[in-house]
């Protein structure tokens, strides 16, 4: 039972995770139909930033989260003023284009700066906490409070606030959007800054239990792209809800099938859900 | 108070508007009138900022605002309920309606007392204010939709089709309802196919046809014009 648990808890992990970092996603595209590929990128930047504070500079894990969140909010906003916005009347294949050149030209940069080798993010909680018969990694604990609070203060972010309203009022009727007065560039921008600081509060929090690489976002941009496909291109709790299934797929098939395929399930799970429900879980129609 | 000078739209190489002149003034109650496709909603969502006038002028209080961004235009004043209504479906009434006062989001004062008006205005609305705008019936949604331009605060509401696919005692009800808004002071610009009871409400009009203005009268001219009765009356 103990061993349940314990993959319950690393299921609860991994979603969290992988539910911020396909918030982030969902949003940009349920506003700006933008498939963000780039996404996983500037997970990535996240994670180097919180590094390289940390290591270089000797600050601490929390005021390196923050300039992270900071750090990668304005360049995801860079992202949207420099490309997506000149980008906006272009047929869709410019943008994906266009996510995959910043994709790739951020790991370039990265690896340029910082070498290709794979580094151990330091953590000040390395205790192993001893509940009930379970060993629990303190940063464990802390990535699942950490997540599940932001996206906490998100949900009533977009709902209790006017500015946060706007985001979702853009989502369902972009032209009413308009004619109310609120301005797209400006929704466009928070979307993308608020994007970019899940991106990196996600890798911040759990890169100390991984490793901090420049292709350190790949497998988690396909898997974000999986969650939001499953949850519903453009939903909130889609994202959250699809994330945890991942989450638990991978934690329990990891298991009880085997760690070799821990990876596919994510993928087999689309598949499968797709083949049964082909708009996702939680889309309520069609962009 | 609106003034339009020579105003064209192009939709590609297709002249969606030509040569539209026309103007609105202050407290007024004009009628737009034409077919399915004569340029009606072209022409308000010219005025409104969401297509640019590829040639022409538009000036509001002798300001010119061509091509300013519909939040800027909201922000002068002018605010449109458009055709299909474009409303936030997920959302509740309430929050629909507030989204309306978006501009005016700091004065919480002025949006409490507009927002009690017209709930005063659609009272079914003040009842329906935690349902979700998609939910309810075409009639109860265009309430939605004129009272969230009304929460806008416009010196000048452009209202497109507003009796479009609704019953006919709610058609009824809701000329009432726009007469009563013009009465209060609100300069209406109304775009309609119902020539009747649009020009019963009105003081002048303006025809549209391919996307020119091909006439131009006051209500009782306009009622009593043969080619408007036989166009657009049926009688």
């Amino acid at each position: 039972m103990e061993l349940f648990f314990q993959q319950v808890l690393n299921g609860l992990t991994l979603g969290s995770i992988y539910g911020l970092v396909a918030l982030g996603l969902t949003l940009v595209y349920g506003i700006l139909h933008v498939p963000n590929f780039a996404h996983g990128a500037l997970y990535m930047v996240g994670a180097y930033v919180s590094y390289i504070t940390m290591v270089d500079f000797g600050v601490n894990y929390w005021v390196a989260m923050l300039l992270a969140a900071v750090a990668v909010a304005v360049l995801a906003v860079l992202c949207e003023r420099l490309v997506f916005n000149p980008l906006r009347d272009a047929p869709p294949i410019h943008d994906k284009i266009a996510a995959i050149g910043i994709m790739l030209f951020l790991e370039a940069l990265v690896q340029m700066q910082w070498g290709a080798e794979f580094r151990r993010m330091p953590t000040p909680y390395t205790e192993i906490l001893d509940i009930a018969g379970m060993t629990i990694p303190a940063q464990r604990v802390l990535i699942i409070a950490g997540a599940f609070s932001l996206m906490a203060v998100l949900h009533l972010f977009l709902k209790k606030t006017m500015t946060g309203s706007t985001i979702v009022a853009m989502a369902q009727n972009r032209e009413g959007a308009f004619l109310v007065g609120i301005d797209a560039n400006r929704v466009a921008m928070m979307t993308f800054a608020i994007s970019g600081a899940l991106a990196a509060v996600g890798a911040t929090l759990f890169a100390p239990i991984n490793l901090v690489y420049p292709a350190m976002g790949h497998l988690l941009i396909m898997k974000a792209f999986v969650i939001i496909i499953l949850g519903g291109m453009g939903s909130i709790p889609g994202a959250i809800v699809g994330g945890l299934i991942i989450g638990f797929a991978e934690a329990f098939g990891g298991f009880y099938i085997s760690t070799d395929y821990k990876d596919i399930i994510a993928f087999a799970l689309l598949v499968v859900i797709l083949s049964i429900k082909p708009t996702g879980l939680f889309s309520k129609g069609v962009h | 108070m609106l003034q339009l000078n020579n105003v064209e739209a192009r939709y590609g190489s297709f002249k969606a508007l030509e040569q539209v002149s026309m103007s609105v003034a202050q407290g007024e109650l004009v009628v737009l009138l034409g077919a399915n496709g004569a340029g009606k909603s072209t022409l308000f969502n010219t005025i409104s900022g969401l297509i640019k006038p590829s040639a022409g002028t538009i000036t509001l209080d002798g300001t010119d605002v061509t091509g300013l961004k519909p939040s800027g235009l909201v922000q002068s004043g002018v605010v449109q309920c458009p055709e299909g209504r474009k409303l936030f479906p997920e959302m509740s009434v309430l929050k629909n309606l507030m989204l309306g006062a978006y501009v005016h989001r700091r004065d919480k004062a002025a949006i409490k007392k507009t927002l009690e008006e017209i709930l005063a205005l659609f009272p079914i609305l003040d009842e329906k204010k935690d349902q979700s705008a998609g939910s309810l019936s075409g009639g109860q949604q265009q309430m939605v939709a004129i009272g969230r331009a009304m929460m806008g605060r416009p010196k000048l509401l452009l209202l497109d089709e507003p009796s479009l696919g609704l019953a006919p005692l709610v058609v009824k009800q809701m000329f009432e309802t726009i007469k009563g808004i013009n009465e209060q002071g609100t300069t209406v610009l109304l775009a309609e196919q119902n020539a009747f009871a649009a020009l019963k409400i009105a003081h002048r009009a303006y025809v549209i046809e391919n996307g020119r203005l091909v006439m131009e009268g006051d209500k009782d001219a306009m009622l009593g014009n043969e080619a408007i009765r036989k166009a657009y009356i049926g009688a």
